[in-house]
Parts: C-alpha cells; sequence; structure tokens
C-alpha cells in the first residue's frame, strides 16, 4: 500500500474524497448509536429499554467470545496455522485463573496474568513441535492436544477440582453482572489495542510476508520461525485471557464446559467472521455467543417460527442453524462478516460508500502452507 | 472390558486383541480421511459424520416404530445415505470452495459435520441413546490369546481385509490410476482427458462409504455396548474421528496402507492406556494417543510406513 501511494505524485489533480458536513453528522449519529448499543444499551444507562441480569450476563459472554475469536485470528489470519484444541487453551486460562485465585487466594488480576502466561506457553511449546513441518501439522497436534487435555489434565482433582469444578470468584467491584460486562468490554479493547498495534509493528508486517510466502520472507531476512512463535504466543496469551474472563463470568469453572465441540464452534466463529479484519470476528464471535445462548432469537422475536413452524425446539436452533449459515457464508462470501460489512465500516472511517468494498484479493492467497 | 487383577501378561494379550479389534476401525476412518486428503487435500472432519448418517438410516429403515425393513436392506439404505452426503458435500460445499484457501475448506467440512449432528440432534433427541440392532446373534466362536472374540469383531477385521485387497486392486486399475493421477497433477490429468470433477466425486463417494461402514460397525452390538447417539463418532468417548486423524498422520496423511497400519497402532496404544499399570492416571488412554503423535511428529515426521524424506 506505502508503494502505491509514493508512486502517485502529490501534484496530482485529484482530491481525496472528503464528506461533506451533512455526511459527518450521518456518520456521527451512527458513530454514537454503536457506542449507545455497546456502552449504554447493556448497563440501562441513557436507555428506555430495561436489560435484566441475565442478558447483561449473556452479552458479556459474546465479548469473551470475541477475545477467543481475536486469538483464533492471530493464528489462523495472521500466521497461517490452525489450531483444533482451543478448549484446551482456554481451558487451561480458566482453570489456572481460578486455582490462583481460589488456592493461592491472589487477586484476580494475578489470575489474569498467569492466565495469558499459561496461554502463551502452551501455544509456543506445540507451535514448537508443530513448526518442524509444515502445512496442517499444528491442526493436528492441537486437536490431539485438546482431546488430551479434556480427558487427562482437565481431571486433576486438585487442579481443577473434578466433576465438581472450581470457583472462581470475581474481582472486587465487579461482582454484579452489568459491572462485570465493562471490565470485559474494557478487557476486549485493550485486546484489539494490542492486536492493532501489532500488526503495525516489524513483528506485524513480517508475520504478514511470511504467510503469503515463506520462502520470499525467509529470503528477505525474516526469521520465520521466530515469527511465527510469536504470533503463538500472542494467540495463546489472548486464549488465556478468554479463559480467564470466562471462568470468572461462569463463578465456577466445570470440566464438561470444554468440550471438543466448543473448539470447532470457536473456529467457525472466527472464520465466518473474517480472517484479518478485527471487526468481523468480533461480530462473528458476538453472533455466534448470542445464538448460542439463545438471546439472539429473542432480541429478533424469531423463537415462534422455529417452534411453530418448523417444530425445531430453540434449545437446537444453534446447532442447525449455525452450521447452515456458515456453509452459506463460506460458498458465497469467503471474506466472511468482514466482507459483507466492509462497505459500511469503510464509509464510517470517513470514504465514499462503496457497494464493492472488502472484495479485494484479500482472500485469494493460500492461508495454510500444506 | 479389563479386569483390574488380571496379571500383567494376561492384560497385555487383551489390549492387544481389543486394541487391533478397536483400532480396524480407526483405519477405515483413516482410510477415507486419506482418500479425501489426496484428491482435495483438506482434513476432512464430515467424514465421522459419514459414519452416523448412515446408522441413522439403517435405524431409521429397519426400527420397527419407523419403516420396519429387513436389516439387509436397512444397512444398503444406510451406505447409500452415507454415499449421498458424501457426494452432496463433494458438490455443494468443496466444489464452490476449490480455489479457497485450505483453512476454509477445512472449517467448511466442520460445517457440514455440526450440521449433521444438529439434525440428529433435533431429530432423534429422544431419547438421545438408541441401540443398534445386532448384526450376528451374540455368539462367540473364536479364541484368541485366551479372549473369546465375537463375531462382529471377526465381522469388523473381515471387512478391513476386504477394503485392503479392494484399494489395492482398485489402485491398480485405470480408474485408480486416474485418481492417484488427478491428486498429483490435477491440470495435466485433465489434459490427458481424466476429468477431475468425476475423479472428485468418485473420491469422496468412495471415502463416505467407508465411513459409513466404520460407523455401522461402530454402532453395532460389539461385546455389550451396542448404542449410538447424536455425533457419537465425532465427539465423546467411542468417538473414532480424531484417533482416525492421528492414525492418518502416523500413517504420513498419503498413504493409505500407512492410514491402516497407523489405525491398528493407535488402536493397541490406546488399549495399553487402559492397563492396570495406569489407573492413576486420568484419561491415560488419551495421553497415549496424544504422546505417540509427538513422537513420531519429533522423531519420524514424514510417516511410519514412508520412506521418502520429510519435506
Amino acid at each position: 500500500m506505502a508503494i502505491e501511494e509514493a508512486a502517485v505524485p502529490e501534484t496530482t489533480t485529484k482530491r481525496a474524497f472528503v464528506p461533506t458536513p451533512r455526511g459527518w453528522v450521518a456518520r456521527g449519529a451512527v458513530w454514537a448509536a454503536i457506542a449507545w448499543f455497546v456502552l449504554c444499551y447493556p448497563g440501562n444507562f441513557l436507555s428506555p429499554f430495561e436489560v435484566r441480569s441475565l442478558e447483561a450476563d449473556a452479552a458479556t459472554q459474546a465479548i469473551v467470545f470475541a477475545v477467543i475469536a481475536l486469538s483464533l485470528n492471530v493464528l489462523i489470519g495472521y500466521a497461517g496455522q490452525i489450531s483444533l484444541g482451543h478448549q484446551a487453551f482456554v481451558g487451561f486460562g480458566s482453570f489456572s485463573s481460578a486455582y490462583v485465585v481460589t488456592d493461592l487466594e491472589q487477586e484476580f488480576w494475578m489470575g489474569l496474568v498467569v492466565a495469558a502466561l499459561v496461554g502463551a506457553i502452551q501455544a509456543v511449546v506445540l507451535g514448537a513441535v508443530a513448526l518442524r513441518l509444515s502445512g496442517l501439522y499444528f491442526a493436528l497436534i492441537t486437536l490431539s492436544y485438546g482431546v488430551m487435555a479434556e480427558e487427562s489434565i482437565f481431571n486433576i482433582e486438585s487442579f481443577t477440582g473434578g466433576d465438581a469444578g472450581k470457583d472462581a470468584p470475581r474481582p472486587i467491584g465487579f461482582e454484579s453482572n452489568y459491572r462485570y460486562y465493562y471490565l470485559c468490554l474494557g478487557i476486549l479493547a485493550v485486546v484489539l489495542w494490542i492486536d492493532w498495534r501489532m500488526m503495525r509493528t516489524k513483528g506485524g508486517r513480517a508475520l504478514l510476508a511470511l504467510r503469503e510466502n515463506p520462502r520470499v520472507a525467509a529470503s528477505l531476512g525474516i526469521n520465520v520461525k521466530a515469527f511465527t512463535l510469536l504470533a503463538f504466543a500472542v494467540g495463546g496469551a489472548f486464549a488465556g485471557i478468554g479463559g480467564s474472563l470466562l471462568a470468572h463470568r461462569d463463578l465456577t469453572v466445570v470440566r464438561v464446559n470444554f468440550e471438543f465441540r466448543l473448539a470447532l464452534v470457536f473456529v467457525l466463529m472466527t472464520v465466518v467472521g473474517g480472517l484479518r479484519s478485527r471487526s468481523g470476528v468480533v461480530l462473528g464471535a458476538a453472533f455466534f455467543a448470542l445464538l448460542g445462548n439463545g438471546k439472539l432469537l429473542d432480541l429478533l422475536h424469531l423463537g415462534w417460527f422455529f417452534e411453530d413452524k418448523l417444530s425445531l425446539p430453540i434449545d437446537f436452533v444453534p446447532l442447525v442453524v449455525g452450521p447452515l449459515l456458515l456453509l452459506l457464508t463460506l460458498t458465497m462470501y469467503p471474506g466472511g462478516i468482514g466482507q459483507q460489512i466492509a462497505p459500511v465500516r469503510e464509509w464510517l472511517l470517513g470514504k465514499r460508500f462503496d457497494r464493492h468494498a472488502g472484495k479485494v484479493k484479500e482472500v485469494q492467497i493460500t492461508d495454510v502452507r500444506a | 472390558m479389563i479386569v483390574a487383577a488380571a496379571p500383567l501378561s494376561e492384560q497385555l494379550g487383551n489390549a492387544l486383541v481389543i486394541g487391533v479389534i478397536t483400532g480396524a476401525v480407526y483405519s477405515l476412518l483413516a482410510v477415507g480421511i486419506v482418500l479425501v486428503y489426496k484428491a482435495s487435500g483438506v482434513f476432512n472432519f464430515a467424514q465421522g459424520e459419514f459414519g452416523t448418517v448412515a446408522v441413522y438410516l439403517a435405524y431409521v429403515a429397519s426400527d420397527g416404530n419407523y419403516w420396519g425393513l429387513p436389516f439387509g436392506i436397512a444397512l444398503v439404505i444406510g451406505l447409500a445415505g452415507a454415499v449421498a452426503l458424501g457426494l452432496l458435500t463433494e458438490r455443494l460445499v468443496i466444489r464452490p470452495l476449490f480455489d479457497a484457501p485450505r483453512v476454509t475448506l477445512l472449517v467448511a467440512t466442520a460445517g457440514v459435520a455440526l450440521f449433521a449432528i444438529g439434525v440428529q440432534f433435533w431429530r432423534f433427541n429422544d431419547p438421545a441413546i438408541r441401540s443398534f440392532p445386532a448384526i450376528f446373534k451374540e455368539s462367540a466362536r473364536i479364541t484368541v490369546l485366551g479372549i473369546r472374540i465375537s463375531d462382529q469383531r471377526i465381522l469388523i477385521l473381515l471387512v478391513l481385509a476386504a477394503l485392503a485387497v479392494v484399494l489395492v486392486a482398485f489402485f491398480r486399475s485405470p480408474l485408480g490410476l486416474a485418481v492417484l493421477a488427478a491428486s498429483q497433477e490435477p491440470v495435466a490429468s485433465e489434459l490427458v482427458g481424466v476429468s477431475v470433477r468425476k475423479i472428485s466425486s468418485l473420491t469422496w463417494a468412495l471415502a463416505a462409504l467407508f465411513g459409513g461402514l466404520a460407523g455401522i460397525l461402530q454402532a453395532a452390538p460389539n461385546g455389550g455396548i451396542g448404542s449410538f447417539q447424536p455425533g457419537f463418532l465425532t465427539f465423546g468417548g467411542n468417538g473414532a474421528l480424531i484417533p482416525g486423524f492421528t492414525a492418518a498422520v502416523l500413517g504420513g496423511m498419503g498413504s493409505l496402507p500407512g492410514a491402516v497400519g497407523g489405525g491398528l497402532i493407535i488402536g493397541v496404544v490406546e488399549a495399553l492406556g487402559g492397563l492396570s499399570l495406569f489407573e492413576e492416571v486420568p484419561g491415560a488412554r488419551s495421553v497415549m494417543v496424544f504422546g505417540i503423535l509427538l513422537l513420531v511428529l519429533l522423531v519420524r515426521p514424514q510417516g511410519l510406513f514412508v520412506r521418502r524424506a520429510a519435506h
């Protein structure tokens, strides 16, 4: 991009598009609506609606899933490696955080940091083994690791509390569902910021280069292994943070919550969200989280349609409809939600409304070096 | 299962026999996975669901509450259903995504699997756990290493052996050679008159057929346990998909004999995890499977049965 801009002489008559004052007002109004929906609506500030405590909890789940999806986005989107054992990374983070807070009687923040560290270490160790080979082996090793963790590590009574689970109290001052929502929102903002800044550093650029072509990247002096491991570390840390937030949201961490099924949902929401599109990934995660806990159908008043017309119980809607939506998204919009919302996003950022925005070659690169 | 008090040698023999039989089902799945991987370059997560679809169709066809057809016809209907799902997946999901990144394809097959599981949950949730009719009246005529093996288990081994013979013969035939050629050089194959599309459909149909066989053999009463539930091949304690994948890697991901051998090894290793020696270790079976995968990737990454050097 930078090269193209430099190639155009500054004296060209073609001026950059600047929105009219009315255009700015319209954009501002949409921004305000989004901010209201995210910041005020769940907490019942300045809002004519009454959001119940349980619904705020559901919104928290959407936020936590967004953190987890961003972690997968680092692995799949930036490093080009699929993790199919993400339920284990997240679960390990959950249990570590709960262990630190409950057994070691430390602060919640300590638990969060430990969970992030544990997540990073796991990802780096598994990644180091997988990097000895090319292609889809990281997927396999994480797959096998996930099942192993689920059946073995999460069964160690002293660490995970066995079938009864482990208590994970919320930090002081954030006990209510509403307040915990804002805590998670703040952490999501930090994660988004780290992600954004990381892709602007040398490391981020190196990652983009080596995903497109590791050989060319290596010949340019990029240490392919080191930077891929960096991506693993960052992705693993995000997963750990997501796990910690999930643990303290539920107040108890139970082993059965971390099944392989969850790993598939994580991958689905990230890819449907659109790899390398932060806004798309966050929306995809929120969509799948709210579909999974049934709040989306409540919000849209669609429950009757499935129950009465299709005799499909609401509990099974996400299981049947989610994958169908996924397949439709994949075959028709390979860039996922990120591609679909690209025109609106560009418009909001002060560009012209362009229906074809986001249809660039972004998604044509071979993501996994198979 | 294994009695904790039995001496170690007896336990070992038991693990070996049981392991080979469980492993045979893994081999069947692994063969399907490798076939698809060779043809489309994708890790097919729907492989297990080809099996469950066959099981549910055969169940619906044979059960008195539904269609009540003879068992043999029901089995054929089940397998045909699996093949149909394989063909549909190839046509509606894989082909439109031909140029998409591999990760997208992988997610798409996971989507097919989740959709199949969702429909099973929707239609067959009450009761969730059902029992499959026995293929044979429970009888055990053969004894190996002091263990009586039911006819059902012998059948699993026979099916695997027959499959191996058929596959070897198939890949020597012109059609089989065309499949190999299309997987290695799609463009060149088109030039010499091989229809890559038809070959792709054929491979998916074959893989789905093997998946269906694996599903029916896993669901049928197997010395006591004969129950199945939605998605039972993909998730849960009876799940065969992940061992199947591990088996395929053990065999080097591209080798069919390797997949068969890998499945048998995974079966035995998993059974060894059930020895009373490892009673204290929680989830010893999955630790063993993960351990052997790590070991192979560290020591012999090109697969156990492949002679060419690692790339």
